[in-house]
């Protein structure tokens, strides 16, 4: 793997536009901090300006007033066309040139920045590798008409890593895809965040994608004024506002319970049910109790303990079983989700 | 220039004439015009309302627009000899692919989707063909029978090498009627062929269901 | 009879050997048309050939530009496209007599003609080519960091190419046909030889060039859905 550049923040600063004609603005005094390598995303319902946001950072919309900056660096100091090429951009129907190969289209911009072709070479398939799509060979001469949706996505996102970008613009990336792709191409395109330390701004409309990609979720509302800004868990565990309340939704807290997994609430039940293990009380207790994986969040094992009408679950590892969670352990886990890394972990 | 300035006194002097000519010129125009929506239009239709025939259509379309008209003329004075009956067989041909695959495409290229809640509201086909299918492909057929008019119309001064008469008769006949006359022709065929694409514009106006705006397929060439 | 008089040689035609089918004026005397090749029938249909280049080629280069304009100043798109679509309308053989006082009965007359009759298919063609762009490709390229240059060369031309090469496939095919007409101006092209036989009437002329110029017209027509394969790959490719 290539050295990648490590991710850079991005502030808006009171930054607003209005359309020209527009009575009121589409996004009203935005102060947003993206720090260096985070994922933040952006809801809320159509009209709160989130695309509008994002279009400002790489000038497809210019700033009525107000600035953004990346790094130290305001986005007016370059033009427009010079700030793009350094910035990823992935949007939804993925926006592949359907005339270019897989290939081309990855190539695009580090052709213009008049790369090697050895390097982009190179470059394309460490790309390819990244999201997925090997063996390469097969991949590069396909055009995007032979492609499933999802692995169109896949390609879009090569594409818009390809110059190597520090920041990442994503626009309802995965809005097109079916539910199952979508799962699955979320899961790949974290593992890259992971690995390659972009700091991206992400739209979203589903609060639900929002909260399993984001590290912090600004939410806006109509009328482009920002709402709330916070990780998933402070957002759920207190919305700012009514608005707030009602776009995340009557099922706010079992949204809460998709952030914590089995895993992290089963030590706790482990050591109780050890205690206790040796009364027969307890053996018939869990008796009919359905097995979850450590690895599933506390929403699914609701799920499927709600399922099999028991009350709590037997948690494995793999082969291992570690213990046992009661209903109760999941509904009401100590303090969930509070520390993101160890939801990621 | 002087002989551009020389047609219109051409045209005074000789309005007889040229409104003679033109009386033969829309005859042997509209007749086979007419001919050919009789036969055209409800062919196109029904073959677009059962989606068939598309092959047809490309290809009745591909081989009229590749027909030169002086070579149908001239080829049928072989076959029917000289008269006006020769250029109205040769117009008829050039007329009915036009009208044919507009007719075709403006009952074929219509959301399935709509025949389809059309016929699962209890349509039968002739309703579904009736009130869903021509009022949305009127536009379009009128098009295609627009674009033949102006064709025929055109190719209509070339038949009188056919002996057919009408303004081809001027436009071609300088020894009579000296550069002014056929320049004169020229102008007043072009006028006519002007006049009768907006007559049929304004047709296409008026016939265009509210709130369907086709018009842009329509005005393709 | 017709007052017609055609230009030119005498219209006798040269009936050469004659056989049972000349005598008779058959519809088609397969005999002569092969014996008169040279003189008769390959002189107009080269004459044709270039013509035909002449006039597509010429039209291709404004309709482009003006299409081009007219994409970018959408402004445009409404008066261009009236100003061609009326010379469209216009009879053709009242079009090349309109320009006989000007130009005079030349080439240079009926390339004008043939010219002004390609315009608004190819500008047509080339403007709904350029807007079916679709959005997010735009956006995207744009969103990358692509000029306005680089957008149009890199993708929108690119992407526009199956339309634009439609028009001009279409106008190739009424180019090739209605230069038959530019005989009554000038003694060129496979309009030549069908006029010469009107006042005979010989047949075989009539049929073999008017023949010749239908089969020139899917000729050229194919070579140009070929070009558009090889120019346009990736239409082909599906999964």
């Amino acid at each position: 793997m290539t050295q990648h550049s490590t991710g850079t923040s991005i502030t808006f600063d009171q930054a607003t536009k209005t359309y020209l004609g527009a009575a009121a603005p589409a996004l009203d005094a935005l102060d947003l901090e993206v720090e260096a390598g985070e994922l933040v995303c952006l809801v809320g319902p159509s009209g709160g300006g989130k695309t509008t946001a994002l279009q400002l950072v790489n000038r497809l919309v210019d700033l009525t007033s107000g600035d953004i900056r990346i790094g130290d660096r305001s986005i007016t100091d370059q033009s427009a066309i010079e700030l793009r090429r350094t910035i990823g951009y992935a949007i939804q129907q993925s926006g592949l040139f359907p005339h270019y190969t897989v290939a081309d289209n990855i190539a695009t911009v580090p052709a213009i920045l008049g790369w090697e072709k050895k390097r982009i070479r190179a470059r394309t398939a460490e790309l390819l590798e990244l999201v997925g799509l090997s063996p390469v060979d097969t991949w590069l001469p396909r055009y995007p008409a032979q492609l499933s949706g999802g692995q169109q996505q896949r390609v879009g996102i090569a594409r818009a890593l390809a110059a190597d970008p520090p920041v990442m613009l994503m626009d309802e990336p995965f809005g097109a895809l079916d539910p199952i792709t979508r799962v699955a191409v979320q899961d790949e395109f974290l593992a890259i965040h992971r690995a390659v330390g972009k700091t991206t701004l992400f739209v979203t409309h589903d609060i639900d994608e929002a909260i399993k990609m984001a590290d912090r979720i600004a939410i806006l509302k109509p009328g482009g004024k920002l709402a709330q800004f916070g990780t998933p868990a402070e957002v759920l565990s207190n919305p700012a506002d009514d608005f707030v309340g009602e776009f995340l939704g009557a099922e706010r807290g079992l949204k809460r319970l998709a952030l914590t997994t089995v895993g992290e609430v089963v030590s706790d039940s482990h050591d109780r049910a050890g205690a206790e293990a040796e009364t027969a009380d307890a053996r018939t207790t869990t008796a009919g109790w359905p097995d979850v994986e450590a690895t599933m969040t506390l929403r699914e094992a609701l799920s499927v303990v709600s399922a099999a009408r028991a009350e709590g679950a037997i948690v494995h590892a793999g082969d291992s079983r570690l213990g046992e969670v009661s209903l109760r352990d999941l509904i009401a886990p100590p303090a969930a989700g509070e520390d993101r890394e160890g939801v990621r972990a | 220039m002087d002989v551009i300035f020389g047609a219109f006194p051409f045209m005074i002097e000789n309005v007889g004439l040229l409104l003679a000519k033109t009386g033969d010129h829309l005859i042997i125009s509209l007749i086979p015009l007419l001919a050919a929506i009789v036969i055209g239009v409800p062919v196109g239709v029904w073959l677009g309302h059962i989606h068939r025939g598309e092959f047809l259509a490309v290809s009745v379309t591909n081989i009229g627009r590749a027909l030169p008209s002086l070579a149908l003329i001239a080829i049928l004075i072989g076959f029917v000899g000289i008269g006006m009956l020769n250029a109205m067989i040769a117009l008829f041909l050039l007329a009915f692919p036009p009208i044919l695959s507009y007719a075709f495409q403006s009952v074929d290229s219509i959301d399935r989707d709509l025949t389809r809640a059309a016929r699962g509201m209890g349509m039968s086909p002739v309703q579904v063909l009736l009130k869903v299918e021509l009022p949305l492909g009127l536009p379009m057929i009128i098009a295609g029978i627009r674009t033949s008019a102006v064709l025929t119309v055109s190719s209509a001064t070339i038949a009188t090498i056919a002996g057919s008469g009408g303004l081809g008769d001027v436009i071609l006949n300088q020894v009579a009627y000296g550069m002014e006359g056929v320049v004169a022709g020229a102008i007043w065929v072009a006028v006519l062929a002007i006049l009768v694409d907006q007559a049929f514009a304004l047709l296409l106006r008026v016939a265009a269901p509210a709130g369907v705006k086709r018009l842009q397929v329509a005005n393709a060439v | 009879m017709s007052d017609f008089a055609p230009l030119g040689d005498p219209v006798i035609p040269d009936y050469g050997q004659v056989s049972d089918c000349v005598i008779n004026n058959g519809v088609f005397c397969g005999d002569w048309f092969i014996s008169q090749w040279a003189t008769v029938f390959w002189p107009p249909l080269l004459s044709h050939i270039v013509m035909v280049a002449i006039a597509v080629s010429i039209g291709f280069v404004i309709a482009f530009f003006a299409g081009l304009l007219a994409y970018r100043k959408k402004w445009l798109a409404g008066p261009i496209g009236m100003a061609a679509t009326f010379l469209y309308t216009l009879p053709p053989l009242a079009l090349f007599q309109l320009l006989v006082p000007f130009t005079g009965l030349s080439l240079l007359t009926v390339e004008i003609a043939l010219v002004c009759f390609t315009l608004v298919i190819i500008f047509q063609a080339v403007l709904v080519g350029l807007s079916g762009v679709p959005d997010d490709v735009r956006r995207a390229a744009t969103g990358m960091g692509l000029d306005r240059n680089q957008l149009l060369v890199k993708v929108e031309l690119p992407l526009a190419l199956p339309s634009i090469i439609s028009g001009v496939r279409i106008a190739t095919v009424l180019t090739v046909s209605i230069a038959t007409i530019a005989a009554f101006v000038v003694d060129d092209g496979l309009g030549s030889p069908i006029i010469k036989a009107v006042s005979s009437p010989f047949n075989t002329q009539f049929v073999g060039a008017g023949a010749l110029a239908v089969l020139l017209a899917f000729a050229l027509d194919g070579l140009l859905v070929l070009l558009g394969r090889v120019l346009t790959p990736w239409t082909k490719a599906r999964s």
